[in-house]
């Protein structure tokens, strides 16, 4: 029973092993510096030219108002992209010194998610109407959806967040904020809010929420909560930090200018498919509108009877009615957030 | 051949004088344990950028990703044995373990050569788990063969204290790449596959199969020595209460989820409550194996569940200073420290060498699906009765688990080692 604990190897191994060693190292070395030097190309590259063209409308229709939205680049649709203001009434689009993933503008503000240089970490920038940045915060995950009540006091964000590979490998949660556009600090943690569902509380480790989107009312919005395999629709107030669910299958909801309806996807199907929906708000009952593709967007209005939405490429309009087919508005545009002319 | 040369004297093992006396290590256990660092380095390397790639490069919904997760969970498990008893079968420990971290590192190139589609990443993912369910039980088999039995649990703190070290070098590694380089999540898939081919150079080429007695089991035979190694007494007992003693473990995830909830702190604090409990482990594990050894290994296992009391109470209460934060972590990591290589040392002793790596993976598998049913359980708890309810009862669970454990392994003569030294 004596271990063998001062057995060693045979010299050719040992040389076999150090020639591995030493060609994993250069290798290791070697890998890091063009990668390195890669990057350094492909930055300088970028300030020459960034992201395709800036989006040029194909002559959108005669609506007062402009909508902001941030430019696509083809080859990494989901990176940081430059905001663009298009007119609605028609004429040249004009590029915002600012690169987002997802854009959010209302009133006197906007909230921009952005990829910062590490690649691996994002932050909000808070910017006034003329884009100049009020305030920076650090984001924890992916950036997702971002909304901006509309007297521009509020923001709010959504990113995913990886659980740790330690414990959950590969699961997501996500976090959703609501900050203050003025002051730059974060006032509420959805995750912290009492949520009711029926009069009882709702307490589950997999209570997650993403989607926010501002009532007129002040303080007063709505919201995706999702537990155990569904979704639903929660109300919420931030002066009582409260969420009660309204209805079951509502995601990433988007209230009209007039309060009365929300646009929202419905998941139909397996998981990742979904079909936009209106729902009325007073009766609960919902109708799918013309698009007939899965769409994975928080709806964007842009009047009391048209929406806008993102593929991803393109920005759409459809009716909010139901009726029609939709119509690509903006090409190689993604993120819409309407200014409506005062 | 200047180089050569040169790196030979540097790979001599360390003369014995210049380590403690109470650290005298096999030279095997240390080198098992460098693969293990480079192997943990590689594979931690791709977890920490993998949902970020999946979410960039082949913009998939966290939803598809999610999905991957469950996959594995019960696969490994069947796997495991199986690689643990073919070990066993053939005697061919190492040449097992080799196919498992041979996988492993295929299953990186992979990801780098066709990784372009979700699919292909979701299946490289699940072989990749499958390579480290193959490899656990033999490998550790082969830690016991070439340990003595008095210091058994030594050495797997040693193994463990390495593995930990390369599962908090990978993430580093992978972020300082991105840094120099963001978005280049190609070139980290090719680094973390140099230290997975590293990893199974240190095993195929220096690690040194203990020679052992051949003659003991002719292979028909093994099947028989299997079974009844694992319908043993003493074995069944410690797979019972290592069973009954995960039961009543709440996940680190769920915990520290639970601690964010209830305490709310900022939320980019999370990873660094990994890194705190991994940095205490890895501290703790080779301290924690000696005292094993020298006071017995049962109770220091049985003894390190009860260190989870306070940390369980920690969730019950609404703030918490900073320092009974870092008072949590400290006993979490001195708990993995006083579990995990001790468990395996227990169980080393326990089993036959022809059945040696089919009972650990055994005692593996079950502990690791012990551990899920924990973590839903007490999931469904939080949900129906809330967290304070949940970690009450956990901690009740935990004092019956620890006692019923107690009760199982004291019967063991072998538990205790200083009656055999």
């Amino acid at each position: 029973m004596t271990p063998t604990s001062l057995q060693k190897p045979r010299p050719s191994r040992t040389r076999a092993f150090a020639l591995v060693a030493g060609l994993c190292l250069v290798a290791v070395a070697a890998i890091v510096v063009v990668a390195a030097l890669g990057e350094h190309r492909s930055s300088t590259n970028a300030a020459v030219g960034v992201v395709g063209k800036p989006a040029t409308p194909p002559r959108p229709g005669v609506k007062p108002g402009s909508v902001l939205v941030r430019a696509v680049d083809k080859r990494d649709p989901r990176l940081n992209g430059p905001a663009t203001m298009v007119p609605l009434a028609g004429g040249r689009p004009r590029r915002a010194p600012l690169s987002c993933e997802r854009i959010a503008l209302a009133a006197d503000g906007g909230i921009c998610l952005q990829l910062q240089h590490s690649g691996v970490d994002w932050k909000a920038v808070l910017f006034d109407s003329r884009f100049r940045v009020r305030h920076k915060i650090g984001l924890t995950g992916v950036p997702s959806r971002a909304r901006v009540s509309p007297d521009g006091r509020y923001g709010a964000y959504t990113t995913f967040v990886t659980g740790d590979s330690y414990a959950h490998p590969g699961t997501f949660s996500t976090r959703t904020k609501i900050v203050d556009m003025h002051r730059g600090t974060v006032i509420a943690d959805l995750e912290q809010f009492k949520a009711y569902r029926g009069g009882d509380r709702l307490d589950a480790p997999d209570v997650n929420y993403w989607g926010v989107t501002f009532s007129g009312d002040p303080g007063r919005f709505y919201a995706t909560l999702a537990t155990h395999g569904k979704t639903y629709l929660v109300a919420g107030n931030l002066r009582t930090r409260r969420l009660d669910t309204l209805r079951e299958n509502v995601e990433c909801p988007s209230l009209s200018p007039d309060g009365r309806r929300i646009a929202f996807k419905k998941r139909v199907g397996g998981p990742g498919h979904w079909r936009l929906h209106v729902l009325d708000l007073k009766t609960l009952r919902d109708h799918p509108l013309s698009e007939r593709r899965s769409i994975d967007d928080q709806v964007e209005w842009l009047d009391n009877r048209n929406v806008l939405y993102g593929d991803g490429h393109d920005v759409y309009e459809a009716r909010a009615d139901g009726g029609g087919s939709p119509r690509r508005l903006l090409a190689r545009a993604d993120s819409p957030t309407v200014q409506p002319a005062r | 051949m200047y180089q050569v040369e040169s790196s030979r004297t540097l790979l001599q093992p360390r003369p014995a004088a210049t380590r403690r006396r109470s650290l005298r290590v096999p030279r095997t256990v240390v080198l098992l344990g460098v693969t293990s660092l480079f192997t943990d380095v590689s594979s931690e390397m791709v977890t920490t950028v993998l949902p970020l790639y999946v979410f960039f490069a082949l913009g998939a919904s966290p939803l598809q990703v999610s999905l991957v997760d469950g996959l594995y969970q019960g696969a490994t498990a069947i796997l495991r044995v199986a690689g643990g008893f073919v070990a066993d079968r053939w005697r061919r420990h190492k040449e097992v373990a080799a196919v498992g971290y041979g996988i492993s590192a295929v299953c990186k190139l992979g990801l780098f050569a066709l990784g372009g589609a979700l699919g292909a990443v979701a299946s490289i993912i699940v072989v990749d788990r499958a390579g480290k369910g193959l490899r656990t039980g033999p490998r550790d088999a082969m830690i016991s063969f070439s340990s003595s039995r008095e210091g058994l649990a030594t050495a797997f703190g040693v193994h463990r204290a390495l593995d930990t070290a390369g599962a908090m070098l990978g993430p580093l590694i992978a972020f300082g790449m991105l840094l120099l380089a963001p978005r280049d999540f190609h070139s980290v898939f090719l680094v973390s596959f140099c230290f997975a081919l590293l990893g199974l150079s240190v095993l195929v080429l220096l690690v040194e199969p203990a020679r052992r007695a051949r003659h003991r089991a002719a292979g028909s035979q093994s099947w028989q020595a299997a079974k009844r190694a694992m319908a043993a007494g003493p074995f069944r007992r410690l797979v019972i209460a290592g069973m009954v003693l995960s039961l009543a473990t709440i996940s680190d995830g769920l915990f520290y989820l639970g601690l964010q909830r209830r305490l709310d702190f900022d939320l980019s604090v999370f990873p660094l409550l990994f890194v705190g409990t991994a940095v205490v482990y890895m501290t703790l594990a080779v301290p924690a194996g000696q005292l094993a050894d020298r006071i017995g290994r049962g109770k220091v296992l049985v003894g390190a569940y009860l260190l989870l009391i306070p940390v369980y109470a920690a969730l019950l209460v609404t703030s918490l200073p900073v320092l009974g934060l870092a008072a949590c972590l400290l006993l979490l990591g001195a708990w993995y420290a006083a579990t995990d290589g001790v468990l395996a040392a227990l169980a080393s002793a326990e089993l036959p060498e022809d059945a040696r790596a089919t009972g650990l993976s055994v005692l593996g598998a079950v502990t690791g699906l012990a551990r899920l049913v924990s973590a839903l359980l007490f999931g469904a708890l939080w949900t129906v009765a809330g967290i304070q309810v949940a970690a009450i009862v956990f901690a009740g669970l935990l004092v019956v688990a620890a006692l019923t454990a107690a009760l199982l392994i004291r019967h063991d003569s072998d538990i205790a080692p200083e009656a055999a030294a």
